[in-house]
């Protein structure tokens, strides 16, 4: 039971100051997003009421801000959530599959559909289905083993690849295909405020609940027989935790393609910094991820005259990021 | 064909002298601009005429010129047969030498297979590149490609489909080199093709008219591409340039840079492409934000769009634009094929944008008369019945 106390320990005022100080590095990181970009926005045109830039600053700026600021938030939770309940430190949203249902999804509607938003909702769609798919295959399995959802969901990230496959040969070459792939390397270009409003707030209310259930999450990285002792339902809790987190990323990755090493890393970051496994770190993990994200999209928007794949920044940002938590660490011990 | 009334000895004589030296040696001419070989100025229509030289002069090729009229004529030579055996630099710089006349044909790429239609050579093709179907100028120039069998794409290519149908001579685009050594092996000559801009384009042209034996054609087809580099250039000289957007296949917010082809065909047509500062050679990505920034005056969507004019009118987030407002939004037409691409015909992208950027010229209807006149020539269709 020494294990449980320590999971349970409640926020320190160590990992209270480090969350204040993630908030800040967001919101800083934010505040420069809002004011970073291709058109030309002055503070005097956007106080005078200059209509274009206002257009620009709202539709535009804010809405890929916000995007950036939400979904990084809400992929560094997940991350954590993954990582708790599977106890596995490798795991993230391509586990059970919500990524690649998301490729498969968007890709069947570059083909199918027309439009940005239907192929948002195709690939939310897809993120649906192959979450629903990996849940269902694993409650055929009664003992309530974990390692069940593991396998059902790499057979439904497997399914998804094929269709991905099958989809993209049929793809033309020119035009088709070239956009699938631009969606898979992730980029927040071509957000705009009339899109993004549904995914936002649906992905909000799943980030909320699964703060809500911080507790109950945590009881899940205990032995089964522990967290079966304090009366908690394993099986149906955690299909109820892993579909919040998962709904998250499907909202996510729907509007922005394929975000890479977000939600691995940022929870391994927070909890290298605090060095537990509590609701703080969980915190400081989307505080983290919200971070990485914003300053990568920040980096891909500017750093040339084109639009880059924000995931190319994500990874430049983060691994040196993780490799000095790991060096840092070492010394100390 | 007015457009062919007239002569110059001298283009003929450049062209000529260039084209046979795509034959000999055209490890150093073959990339060419067949009629760069030009003296012309000796020309009398050149001399009576200062303001008519002008124009040919700026655009830095003396092969065209203007008559007294104004208007603009260019003369094809009576060129060359092809002297067989015949050895011949392609584009991947391999000699390749063929013995004789080649009877029987196989083209692994769109351009070269559209290229091949043009030099009159269509008769001799066995087989031709997947996907013929999706190119409306085979069913309407030549519908018998559409019968022949496939010999795979630029990605996939059937190398063994190829070589059971024994032709004479392959031509291949250069993304396809690996497949010459299996094919030399099996004794099939080929020769690989590189047309990814107007030069190279060119080059091609002269390469397949000399290795067919349709100089002739080729000297037509690159005599009618310069004339109207010539007209356009001349026409053009003093009027506004209005600036340009142009939206790639993909997607709205993927664009063709300065170094790409297509814009190359805005500046032609009399444009200014906003992203020429965009180095990159392939699409590239941009913002929304920054077409808003450039706030162009056109948007031109490329022949294969996959959406529409009407959905980028009702974008939301370009409302404002200049382009948008105006409702100067238009798509490249893609009724032959994709005007925005090096195609034989590709020339006529510009063509027909001038006319679109330019309505203070009211040249519309001259423009269709020249489309009209090269499908006529080069495709035994007319272009106005699609």
């Amino acid at each position: 039971m020494t294990s449980m106390r320590r999971f349970m320990a409640s926020p320190t005022r160590n990992s209270k100051a480090l969350c204040l100080a993630g908030t800040a590095l967001l919101a800083a990181l934010a505040f420069f997003s809002l004011f970073c970009g291709k058109y030309p926005l002055t503070l005097s045109g956007l106080l005078g009421g200059d209509a274009m830039q206002w257009r620009v600053f709202w539709t535009l700026r804010f809405s890929r801000t916000a995007v950036g600021v939400i979904g990084g938030f809400a992929l560094g939770v997940a991350g954590f959530v993954y990582q708790t309940v599977f106890r596995n430190p490798l795991a993230s949203p391509d586990v059970i599959g919500v990524s690649s249902g998301a490729s498969a999804g968007a890709a069947a509607g570059i083909l199918f559909l027309s439009g940005a938003a239907a192929v948002t909702a195709a690939a939310f769609a897809g993120a649906l289905a192959a979450v629903c798919l990996a849940l269902a295959l694993s409650s055929l399995d009664r003992s309530g083993r974990r390692s069940t959802i593991v396998l059902a969901g790499i057979a439904v990230h497997s399914l998804a690849q094929t269709a991905l496959m099958a989809l993209k040969l049929t793809a033309d070459p020119e035009r088709e295909l070239a956009s699938i792939e631009y969606w898979i390397m992730g980029s927040l270009n071509g957000i705009s405020g009339y899109a993004v409003g549904g995914n936002l707030a649906l992905c909000a209310v799943c980030a909320a609940a699964l703060f809500a259930l911080h507790r109950q999450i945590l009881l899940l990285s205990a032995e089964e027989g522990e967290a079966k002792l304090l009366g908690v339902s394993v099986g149906r809790l955690r299909l109820a935790v892993l579909g919040a987190a998962t709904l998250a990323v499907a909202c996510v990755v729907s509007l922005s393609g394929l975000i890479s090493f977000i939600g691995l890393l940022a929870p391994h970051g927070a909890r290298l910094l605090t060095r537990r496994n509590g609701p703080g770190t969980m915190l400081l993990g989307g505080l983290l991820g919200g971070a990485l994200l914003v300053g990568a999209d920040i980096l891909a928007r500017t750093a040339a005259a084109t639009e880059l794949p924000v995931s190319i920044f994500t990874s430049l940002l983060g691994a040196p990021f993780l490799i000095y938590l790991i060096a840092r660490g070492r010394r100390d011990v | 064909m007015r457009l062919k009334k007239c002569t110059a000895a001298l283009l003929a004589l450049g062209m000529a002298l260039s084209l046979a030296a795509c034959g000999a040696q055209p490890a150093e001419s073959a990339p060419a601009a067949a009629p760069a070989a030009t003296e012309a100025p000796a020309t009398p229509e050149t001399t009576e005429t200062e303001k008519a030289a002008e124009p040919a002069e700026e655009a830095g090729e003396g092969a065209v010129v203007l008559d007294p009229d104004g208007q603009f004529y260019a003369e094809v030579p009576a060129a060359a047969e092809t002297v067989y055996p015949v050895t011949l630099t392609d584009q991947a710089g391999r000699e390749v030498t063929l013995e004789a006349e080649p009877q029987t044909l196989v083209s692994g790429y769109y351009i070269s297979t559209s290229l091949l239609v043009a030099l009159g050579q269509q008769d001799k093709l066995v087989g031709i590149e997947a996907k013929a179907d999706t190119r409306p100028i085979y069913a309407r120039s030549a519908p018998e490609l559409l019968e022949l069998p496939s010999v795979g794409t630029a990605k996939e290519f059937d190398l063994e489909g190829c070589a059971a149908l024994d032709p004479d001579l392959v031509v291949l685009p250069l993304k396809l080199e690996s497949a010459v050594e299996p094919l030399e092996a099996l004794g099939i000559d080929v020769l690989l093709v590189d047309p990814e801009d107007q030069e190279r384009l060119n080059a091609a042209a002269a390469l397949l008219g000399t290795a067919t034996n349709a100089q002739d054609r080729a000297n037509e087809l690159l005599a009618f591409t310069e004339m109207q580099q010539g007209r356009l250039t001349g026409l053009l000289a003093g009027a506004e340039r209005p600036t340009v957007y142009l939206a790639g296949n993909s997607d709205f917010l993927s664009t063709a840079g300065g170094g790409m082809y297509q814009s190359g065909m805005i500046e032609l047509a009399g444009g200014e492409n906003v992203a020429a500062d965009i180095t990159e050679d392939y699409w590239a990505t941009v913002s929304y934000e920054q077409i808003l920034a450039w706030d162009p005056e056109y948007i031109v969507l490329a022949s294969d769009a996959g959406y529409t004019v009407g959905d980028v009118l009702a974008d939301p987030n370009l409302a404002g634009c200049t382009a948008v407002e105006n409702g100067h939004v238009l798509q490249i037409p893609g009724d032959a094929e994709a005007w925005d691409s090096p195609v034989p015909g590709g020339i006529l992208g510009s063509v027909w944008l001038s006319g679109a950027l330019h309505p203070e010229l009211a040249i519309d209807g001259e423009n269709m008369e020249i489309i009209n006149d090269f499908y006529e020539t080069f495709y035994g269709f007319t272009y106005q019945e699609f």
